[in-house]
């Protein structure tokens, strides 16, 4: 076969991995490539570059510029003998411009690649100090050394980066030998720095010693490629050369200069640019605080006032720079400090203030490709890690490592922490770190988001060892979600070893150590929470097994609610009753969202907790959203009926209708603290829930009373829904409002009629109120004619004849909302005819009713509120709530509803009717809006403080943990809750200054 | 009046600068340091109810590390305005900014006072807060770059021993402790000796003071405080009122902060000057322009006099506030500006040249019983409020407003100020401005207080009824 070279060597370039192929022949066969062409080898190394497009174009550059510099030979012969040199060139040159910019700039550093003695282990911390303090030549010089100096430590860091990049890239290095020689090249920049600024010090400045302490990554000697270097100064006074020591503000003097010129040496722009920004942000009072001070005065300061944070910074404290002695003295008086801020009377509320923070959300154009915010970022990692250090690092020196590897390794190895979870987190960790690392070593430049384009991904992952970019984002996503469970896995899982009898012989968490980090996580009674946990996961049965996998996520959404421990015991309740049911923990594991669902239902609704214990199966409605959906009036009429028909005995059979019944109830319930429902969704719910039951109760009570009666019912029987149910307008706590109507067939006796129609009505009430686990139903009848004081049933003819004689306005108000239950149609729909021209008259009410109507009202308003209550904290009475809004509904109806062409206006509920005053122009719709938005509200808080304390109350919360827990179930973000009150009070102001104009007609 | 400092301007509100941070250590450090150095044995923390009274909690010295970091709790519902049950259980919590130890306790054994915040058990402000309002609204003004400057002109009146018995006796008018008047300089002591005592003791207590004279009618004094941000106005305002009051005791008068003591005499107003920073700048200062009035000042000012009646009941708060406002004098009735016209509600006072940060604008119906962090609070956010929506000021007017007949005053479109409480409540109540700016809470108890205090009023037979009515009815 015979092929041109031409040819050949194109294809060789395609399979080394070059894209643009044109451009690199061109390059081979320029002139600077002269003398390598007939080398091969000179080209295979930069097939293991990240970018060999670009490798090449340096390395040409490279040439070019060592060979104007005279040592273009010596270099060629390098090249072709070292093997070493020429691979570790090419990753250089391949994966970071930066550096193939300083190489073109002094083509002499190559040397530093072939030279043995530098490449073949890192070098020590001693040997960089001493060689960029030569570096910057203090002694040698006179008139103005500050630029050259600075420059020259410019040109000496870079070649130790260059020549440590080279290890890094070529894997003679490992990841924390890399961040070590990072933190060691920084504390050397730091001590050169520092020699810079001594000797720019005017005469006769008073003598003084000084410290630079490093803190974050560079304390933890676990820097970044680029990032900022934080530090903190500490100085004291020396002695004069007579043995004094010199004066204390003198010295503070110098050592503030001194501390301005580091900064400055390290962060100015030369002609060799800068190396990076010295912050010393860390210290105490931050930014307006002193820049230097004694070691007292910092030792003053974090005893008094230092906030948790701080501590938690201190933590990575280690002495850099400057005088040794000094900053050994500054370690040693710190550290005891750090180790008892967890005992600061606000550390749990701090610390989960500082987790929300380092969770908070980054914006969503950037998280996917955010290496350090957001949560499970390297941010995360690190924060964590040092949480469990101030938690536990107290009673255990062990943990008390800088460094957050090394860290994370002691707290696996005594049990803080599972071995195989550190070592799982710790290998993303490194992943992670290490794509951020070569991120930056391309332009030297501070990033943490992975690049969208192909080409850059492409370049990354080939610098990290990846063929290309798709395996690079699939090992990428490995890592990243092995982190995401990160605090499952650090602070819960760990928890669970401490109170498993398990004996595997692994060290695990002491209970103590478990109470304390249970305290930090927001659990007011720990010891009540480990015997939750010990008596959920211990054993050897596949539950308990399944439990030991579960209890670390929902520890963790407990713990976000305002009082975990609650979640936890109801959690615990619901395992005990279905812990045997094998689909039960099968369904959370497999589910999480099943899992997640039923934890916040469990830490939010003590309602749902509640019907959870009666009837524990439902759980697996938690399951699939679908499920969670309200049944029709339909579907619950049939089930409903159908269940009844299974049983004879009357009690059993409404019994079994009760237990559908708080099963809906839950399943709203579970709705709505998920907010999947709105405010009129589960009005309508809960009255279709009531409706069904009612309807079905009825058959039954009708057939019992037949049954004593040996015959059949001698009337007519219905059930007419009044009040909230009438309006399906039903809040969790309401009772069912109705009354009871009849009619005695033709030739009944009409005493006889009314006996058994009471009989009806009374077995109705008792079937729904009788004792058993589900809850009751009451059926409050006191809107009937003439209140408690009137018969509980009464026929039809005698409600003619009532309403004949006594009609008054507010007996046609309560009318408004009636609409037939239950019981015979017929006998409801005559009813309704009856009632019809009473609550909608033809030509609305006149106006001496309306005026009693609002004078009603009025003075319900001043003698209905409770005594001592907060009129304007009133969901019911108060200013704008609920009976506010009802009534301008109910007026616009009694005034308007019977007129023709008003038909829309005679519905039952106040939002429809409101919806339909509206349309008919008898509002604006800003009016509506402002009514409707503060009787939802009203509604939803009257709702949601049934379901936090499981007690009836018409108040907005007086109790400051009921309306942080009413603020959750609302979905208030934590700092914000205090805030539900004001809010409450604004909707309602709003909607009364409505009431007061268009009910009232103020103004 | 007073002369506006121009140039300098002194920072002093760490918290608009540094938010939670822990950049009070050094006040701090200095608070703890004093106490022991000046042997302070007690501690009032201070802070303030939702009609402006002052109120105290004494601790001792060695409580006070506590008090900083976790503040002292007490129960909330004692305190006007502050009874919301769930806040019951409230934390004040001391300013280090603010300590001053006070003079008029003896230097041994001395007793020093700090201004708290007030916090709900979480550590989040509590709505009830009036000085949480000022802080809030002064954070929004932050938010849109600048700082809000006041310097207030108080006026107070002096009464004098009436037999060595108490000073006021209820039923008998009070009598001035003098009978001169508009800067006249009184002989015989009392208003001279007293404004020298209270000066030197405010001096003493950090409270610049401005300027101070004798005012127009018997008895009536004015001191005016050098100009400061706001916050610090307010604090100032309440110990001025505190200081001039025992200063007083000490000399055998009484000092009264009532607006409008006197039917025949003109009342207590605290004219206030405004003015906006950004930085350094004024941005109320534009060079060239009419009156050297930039556009930031004219919407500010249109905004102010938009606004006006429905943050009226806050500024002149008690149903005696108005009788200072209908009865003309000094006072500004109607909603008008003008170039140093001193009977509009808003002035702008004459320019001097080369002082450009002396620009500023001065509001005159405030008077010297209110609650100066809620009125001060309403004040800026009415002006920026006009600053957002770009009000156009409208034209001034040069006349004296007093002067002018009704149906003049009508035809040149002159608005009237509420001219009761009642009216100013109802002003305030279809007020969002008022509402957003107050929070809720302090909205809704702060009406419903003044509804009451005006029903109780109405139903007052009054020694004028009796003089007019009995002898011919």
């Amino acid at each position: 076969m015979v092929t041109s070279r031409y040819n050949s060597l194109t294809g060789q370039l395609a399979r080394l991995g070059f894209t643009n192929i044109e451009r690199a022949e061109k390059l081979l066969s320029g002139s600077a490539y002269d003398g390598l062409r007939e080398s091969p080898e000179i080209l295979d190394v930069f097939s293991q570059s990240a970018d060999p497009d670009q490798g090449l174009l340096s390395f040409e550059r490279v040439l070019a510029s060592a060979a104007d510099a005279g040592i273009r030979d010596e270099l060629v012969a390098d090249l072709l003998e070292d093997d070493d040199f020429r691979l570790q060139l090419a990753l250089v040159l391949g994966a970071s411009e930066a550096l193939a910019e300083h190489l073109v700039r002094h083509p002499d550093h190559y040397r530093t690649l072939v030279d043995h003695d530098l490449m073949d282990r890192p070098p020590s911390a001693e040997e960089l100090k001493d060689e960029f303090i030569a570096s910057v030549n203090c002694s040698a010089i006179d008139g103005a050394p500050w630029l050259d100096g600075a420059t020259a430590l410019r040109v000496a860091y870079r070649r130790r980066l260059l020549a440590l990049a080279a290890r890094d890239l070529s894997g003679h290095s490992s990841f924390s030998e890399v961040t070590h020689e990072l933190a060691h090249l920084a504390d050397a920049v730091l001590a050169a720095c520092l020699e810079l600024a001594r000797c720019q010090l005017p005469e006769g400045s008073a003598p003084c010693r000084l410290a630079i302490i490093s803190m974050g990554k560079c304390g933890g000697q676990e820097l970044n490629y680029i990032s900022d270097v934080d530090v903190i100064f500490v100085a004291e006074p020396a002695e004069l050369p007579d043995g004094q020591l010199a004066d204390e503000t003198e010295a503070l003097k110098t050592a503030t200069l001194l501390a301005r010129g580091v900064m400055r040496a390290a962060n100015d722009t030369t002609p060799e640019g800068s190396i990076w920004e010295v912050d010393a942000a860390l210290r105490p009072e931050g930014k307006s605080g002193a820049l230097v001070r004694t070691l007292d005065s910092h030792v003053g300061y974090y005893e008094r006032w230092a906030q948790t944070w701080e501590y938690q910074a201190l933590l990575k404290a280690r002495f850099s720079a400057g005088d040794d002695e000094l900053g050994r003295e500054y370690i040693e008086s710190i550290q005891p400090l750090v180790w008892s801020a967890a005992d600061r009377p606000n550390f749990v509320n701090d610390v989960q203030e500082m987790r929300r923070k380092v969770e908070a959300n980054i914006p969503a154009n950037k998280s996917e490709r955010e290496l350090k915010l957001g949560k499970g970022g390297l941010r995360d990692v690190e924060f964590s890690v040092q949480m469990l250090q101030l938690v536990h690092g107290r009673s255990d020196v062990m943990l008390r490592s800088p460094n957050t590897m090394s860290a994370l390794e002691s707290m696996a190895t005594w049990g803080y922490v599972g071995r195989d979870d550190a070592a799982t987190l710790a290998q993303a960790y490194r992943f992670l770190r290490m794509m951020e690392h070569r991120l930056q070593l391309y332009r030297l430049q501070r990033t943490h988001v992975v690049p969208d384009d192909e080409a850059a991904l492409r370049r990354l992952g080939r610098s990290m060892g990846y063929r290309n970019e798709t395996e690079l984002v699939e090992q990428w996503q490995r890592h990243r979600v092995a982190v995401r469970r990160l605090h499952e896995k650090l602070f819960y899982r760990p928890l669970l070893n401490a109170v498993a009898r398990l004996d595997s012989g692994d060290a695990r968490l002491s209970l103590e150590a478990a109470s304390e980090r249970l305290t930090a996580l927001g659990y007011l009674d720990p010891d009540g929470a480990l015997r939750h946990i010990e008596a959920l996961s211990s054993g050897i049965s596949r539950r308990a097994a399944i439990q030991r996998t579960l209890l670390p996520v929902l520890l963790g959404w407990f713990a976000d609610a305002p009082n975990p421990d609650v979640g936890l015991l109801g959690f615990r309740r619901v395992s005990e009753e279905l812990g045997g049911t094998p689909w039960y923990l099968r369904l959370l594991r497999d589910e999480s969202e099943t899992a997640e669902r039923l934890a916040h239902l469990l830490s939010a609704s003590r309602l749902a907790t509640d019907l959870l214990l009666r009837a524990p199966e439902v759980v697996g409605l938690l399951s699939d959203v679908k499920e969670l959906e309200p049944k029709s009036l339909e579907d619950l009429l049939r089930e409903m009926s159908a269940t009844a028909m299974r049983y004879d005995e009357p009690d059993r059979a409404v019994q079994a209708i009760r237990t559908v019944r708080s099963r809906e109830l839950f399943r709203v319930a579970a709705a709505d603290a998920n907010g999947l429902l709105g405010v009129p969704g589960v009005c309508q719910a809960l009255s279709d829930i009531s409706d069904a039951t009612i309807s079905v109760a009825l058959q039954i009570a009708v057939a019992s009373v037949e049954a004593t009666l040996g015959s059949s019912l001698p009337t007519r029987f219905s059930v007419i829904a009044m009040g909230r149910l009438g309006g399906q307008d039903v809040g969790y706590s309401s009772d069912a409002d109705a009354i009871f109507v009849h009619d005695p067939l033709p030739g009944a006796d009409e005493a006889t009629a009314t006996k058994a129609a009471t009989a009806v009505a009374n077995e109705l009430r008792r079937l729904l109120s009788l004792p058993c686990a589900d809850p009751e139903l009451v059926i409050d009848a006191d809107l009937r004619p003439e209140g408690r004081s009137g018969a509980l049933v009464r026929s039809i003819a005698s409600y003619a004849a009532y309403y004949a004689r006594w009609s008054s306005p507010w007996e046609a108000q309560a009318l408004l909302r009636a609409r037939p239950l239950a019981g015979d149609e017929s006998l409801s729909a005559e009813f309704m005819e009856l009632i019809d021209p009473l609550r909608w008259p033809v030509d609305g009410i006149s106006d001496p009713d309306v005026r009693e109507v609002r004078r009603l009202k009025a003075r319900m308003e001043s003698e209905r509120l409770p005594k001592g209550a907060d009129p304007s904290l009133h969901v019911k009475l108060g200013r704008g709530g609920l009976s506010d809004v009802e009534w301008v509904a109910q007026l616009l109806q009694m005034r308007h509803a019977g007129e023709p062409g008003f038909e829309a206006l005679r519905v039952t509920g106040t939002l429809n009717a409101l919806e339909a005053a509206t349309d008919l122009g008898l509002m604006t719709a800003e009016d509506r809006d402002a009514l409707e938005a503060a009787w939802c509200l009203a509604t939803r808080m009257r709702n949601a403080v049934y379901s936090v304390t499981g007690r009836p109350s018409d108040q907005v919360p007086a109790d400051f943990a009921v309306l942080t827990s009413v603020a959750f179930l609302f979905g208030y973000p934590p700092e914000k809750r205090a805030q539900l009150t004001q809010d409450y009070l604004r909707v309602t102001r709003k909607a009364r200054s409505v009431v007061e104009r268009v009910f009232y007609e103020w103004e | 009046m007073a002369t506006w400092a121009a140039g300098h301007i002194t920072r002093c509100a760490g918290w608009v600068r540094h938010g939670k941070m822990s950049s009070m250590d050094k006040q701090t450090e200095f608070v703890l340091r004093t106490i022991e150095e000046r042997d302070i044995r007690f501690v009032r923390l201070w802070f303030t109810d939702v009609l402006g009274m002052l109120k105290s909690v004494a601790v001792a010295p060695a409580e006070l590390e506590g008090a900083f970091s976790e503040g002292i709790g007490f129960d909330g519902s004692a305190i006007q305005g502050f009874a919301r049950v769930s806040e019951a259980d409230m934390l004040a919590k001391p300013d280090p900014a603010t300590f001053q130890p006070l003079p008029w306790r003896g230097d041994t054994q001395a007793v020093a006072r700090m201004f708290c915040d007030i916090t709900l058990p979480d550590g989040s402000p509590s709505y009830a807060d009036p000085r949480w309002v000022l802080k809030r609204t002064l954070a929004r003004a932050a938010d849109m770059g600048f700082t809000f400057y006041t310097h207030p002109e108080i006026e107070f009146f002096l009464f004098k021993d009436r037999e060595l018995e108490r000073p006021l006796l209820p039923g008998q008018p009070p009598v001035p402790v003098d009978d001169v008047g508009y800067f006249d300089h009184a002989p015989q002591g009392g208003g001279q000796d007293f404004r020298r005592t209270a000066i030197t003791m405010l001096e003493k207590l950090g409270i610049s003071v401005e300027f101070s004279h004798h005012e127009g009618a018997p008895g009536q004094q004015e001191i005016d405080l050098r100009y400061a941000d706001a916050l610090t106005t307010a604090d100032n305002i309440m110990t001025f009122r505190l200081v001039v009051k025992e200063v007083a005791l000490e000399q055998g008068l009484q000092a009264s902060f009532m607006p409008k003591p006197f039917t025949d005499f003109a009342g207590s107003g605290m004219h206030t000057h405004l003015s906006l920073f950004e930085g350094e700048r004024n941005a109320f200062y534009e060079p060239g322009a009419d009156m050297q009035l930039s556009k930031v000042a004219r919407s500010f000012m249109a905004g102010l006099l938009r606004h006006a009646p429905e943050i009226t009941a806050v500024t002149n708060q008690w149903v005696n506030s108005y009788k200072r406002l209908v009865a003309g004098d000094e006072a500004p009735s109607f909603i008008c500006w003008g170039h140093n016209n001193r009977s509009a509600l808003v002035r702008v006072p004459m320019y001097k040249p080369h002082k450009g940060n002396s620009t500023r604008i001065e509001y005159r119906a405030l008077d010297s019983a209110c609650n100066p962090y809620l009125a001060l609070a309403l004040l800026l956010a009415a002006g920026l409020k006009g600053i957002e929506d770009g009000l156009d000021l409208p034209p001034g007017t040069e006349d004296d407003v007093w002067a002018l007949s009704s149906a003049e005053r009508r035809a040149m479109g002159l608005e009237p100020l509420p001219t009761s409480l009642n009216r100013a409540i109802q002003a305030m109540e279809r007020s969002e401005l008022v509402a957003d700016t107050l929070g809720e809470h302090v909205f809704d108890f702060f009406l419903r207080n003044k509804r009451a205090e005006w029903d109780e009023y109405a139903r007052q037979v009054t020694e004028f009824e009796r003089m007019k009515y009995l002898p011919v009815l």
